[in-house]
């Protein structure tokens, strides 16, 4: 108990202390997670939506396949990945390994399948009777998507944060594509492993309370919004 | 003509919800569709709104052929606006959700707003333009659905139940609007209702349809029933296992019989033994109807016989009383 209750004092010391190593590390794992959870967002919101909202041959079973990937373990996508960018894999030449895109890469895989399924079921839960009154006032199909869409915003945004949760606090993939190199693919999880296989517990605690703080602000954000259109 | 339907069929899996050979539709008049719950009266709003394809038949549009596989359907979509049973309005202000219909029609920011508080006026609800649309009551609801849909000034409007859901004092003012919006901007209205009262009070022309066919009248004290026959070989339909009405058919089996209403009569319980087609009850409800009365009949089954004003004179009935009621032959349709 001691050990932890020091660890934390010493912890918040040195957030207080704005050191600079603690400093990288966040501004790593942020710029990492941000980009690869804006990527995925792109690339997901509109698939999901397009399945959500129109019927074709074989949707079912695409949610399903989509629903299973949502347990893909991070160490099954960083080999994946690694198969295709070490120098060995087709995109070896293009020296992914152990860069910051070769960890986007594989987070982008890992939270595309959560971030199209949390979409579908967003846009499927969406009262059918907002597509035909938009419909019946003119809307062409674009303009009824969007209304859809404007009514599934809040909890398309669930979905964007919670694949930003995942990934900002994944280990598997940033270590195996990133290879924790200090100052440059070091992110707060990679970190707290290192930290923690070394013993040091201050430094693996200061970060814990800075990525629960990150998630928590998060959420704050969101739910100021959700509050606010509720008005 | 603004809608000619010929030979219009609606079929979802091996059930036939819609059969209309044929309905005219004039410009500028008020239709009510009446009949009961199932009868086909919102799929047939659907079709005629463009939102839902016929499985089979025709359309014609002021006077023009309605090519549902086409997507100029959005153009159409644009002339004639439904207001559903239960609308939902968008996720916003009642402003925004009156002004959507504009803003997609690229209207100029004054004009969208002119037409807004003009609508807005028109439907009594000025007052909420600025507040947040899904905190209204039903009724409130209804009226800025309404004139979400008046703001596009569509040349056809359908309702669908549009009193069904709101208390009296919003029923009232509902069937105003219906009214002036037909009458001050010549919009052909059509209006879907099981009250017989509203459609005759609100239409210029009333469509019966029932079991998703056009009928002669609307049928009323609608049962289902099987059709047996005693031992003497009279035939009855025999109704919830409590009735048995006397009927002279051909049929078989399961059927749906109606009796109407006007021909069924009211007596006095002690003056008469009840016959084959006399059945003891007790009085419900009274109410009034266009100076008739419409008494409903606890007789095992409830059953509504309206009585002429003359003839309730004669025998006035009160809530609770004993009485007889008599369903002639002729009252009874297998239909």
């Amino acid at each position: 108990m001691d050990l932890l209750l020091d660890s934390f004092i010493s912890a918040i010391l040195l957030l207080k202390s704005l050191n600079a190593e603690v400093l990288t590390i966040v501004l790593v794992s942020l710029k990492i997670s941000s980009s690869s959870t804006l990527i995925a967002s792109v690339v997901g919101i509109p698939i999901g939506f397009a399945i959500a909202f129109n019927e074709f041959p074989g949707k079912r079973i695409t949610v399903t396949v989509l629903n299973t990937l949502l347990a893909l373990p991070t160490v099954a996508v960083g080999l994946f990945v690694y198969a295709f960018i070490s120098r060995r894999g087709i995109f070896g030449p293009l020296d992914l390994l152990y860069t910051q895109k070769g960890m986007i890469i594989g987070q982008v895989i890992l939270i595309i399948p959560i971030v199209t399924t949390l979409t579908i079921a967003a846009i499927s839960r969406i009262d059918d009777r907002y597509r035909k009154s938009a419909m019946t006032l003119g809307a062409t199909t674009v303009q009824t998507a969007v209304v859809v869409f404007r009514e599934a915003r809040f909890a398309i945004m669930a979905a964007v944060i919670a694949a930003f949760g995942r990934v900002i606090a994944e280990v598997g993939i940033s270590m195996m594509l990133g290879g924790n190199a200090k100052g440059f693919t070091r992110t707060m999880t990679t970190a707290m492993a290192l930290e923690y296989d070394k013993g040091e517990f201050v430094l693996a605690v200061a970060l814990g309370l800075i990525l629960l703080t990150i998630s928590f602000t998060v959420n704050l954000f969101f739910n100021y919004l959700q509050g606010r259109a509720r008005l | 003509m603004v809608f000619e339907v010929e030979n219009l069929t609606k079929v979802y899996g091996d059930r036939k919800v819609l059969d209309i050979p044929e309905l005219r539709i004039d410009k500028g008049k008020v239709y009510g569709l009446l009949g009961p719950n199932g009868s086909g009266k919102t799929t047939l709003l659907e079709i005629l709104s463009f939102l839902m394809q016929p499985t089979t038949g025709e359309i014609a549009y002021n006077a023009k052929k309605v090519d549902f596989s086409r997507t100029y359907l959005q153009g159409l979509r644009r002339e004639v606006a439904m207001v559903e049973q239960q609308p939902i309005l968008f996720t916003t202000s009642v402003y925004k959700n009156v002004e959507f219909g504009l803003r997609i029609r690229k209207v100029a920011k004054e004009r969208r707003k002119q037409t807004v508080f003009e609508v807005l006026d028109l439907v009594g609800m000025r007052d909420f333009a600025q507040a947040s649309a899904h905190k209204l009551s039903g009724g409130e609801t209804q009226r800025v659905a309404i004139a979400r849909a008046l703001a596009c000034s569509p040349k056809v409007i359908l309702f669908d139940e549009p009193t069904s859901n709101v208390d009296i004092e919003n029923q009232i003012i509902i069937e105003g609007i219906l009214r002036d919006i037909n009458r001050q901007k010549g919009i052909s209205v059509i209006f879907t209702t099981h009250n017989r009262m509203q459609a005759t009070k609100l239409s210029d022309h009333i469509v019966f349809l029932f079991q998703g066919k056009p009928a002669s009248s609307v049928y009323e004290n609608i049962f289902s029933g099987s059709i047996r026959r005693d031992d003497l070989g009279g035939m009855y339909c025999l109704i919830h296992d409590k009735i048995m009405l006397p009927v002279q058919t051909a049929k078989t089996g399961q059927v749906t019989i109606s009796i109407d209403p006007r021909t069924a009569k009211v007596l006095p319980a002690q003056d008469s033994p009840p016959g084959d087609n006399g059945f003891v009850g007790r009085v419900v409800q009274l109410t009034d109807e266009g100076g008739d009365v419409r008494a409903l009949i606890d007789i095992g089954i409830p059953i509504s016989v309206l009585l002429g004003r003359e003839a309730y004179k004669e025998a006035p009935v009160l809530t609770g009383d004993q009485v007889l009621v008599i369903c002639p032959p002729k009252s009874i349709e297998i239909v």
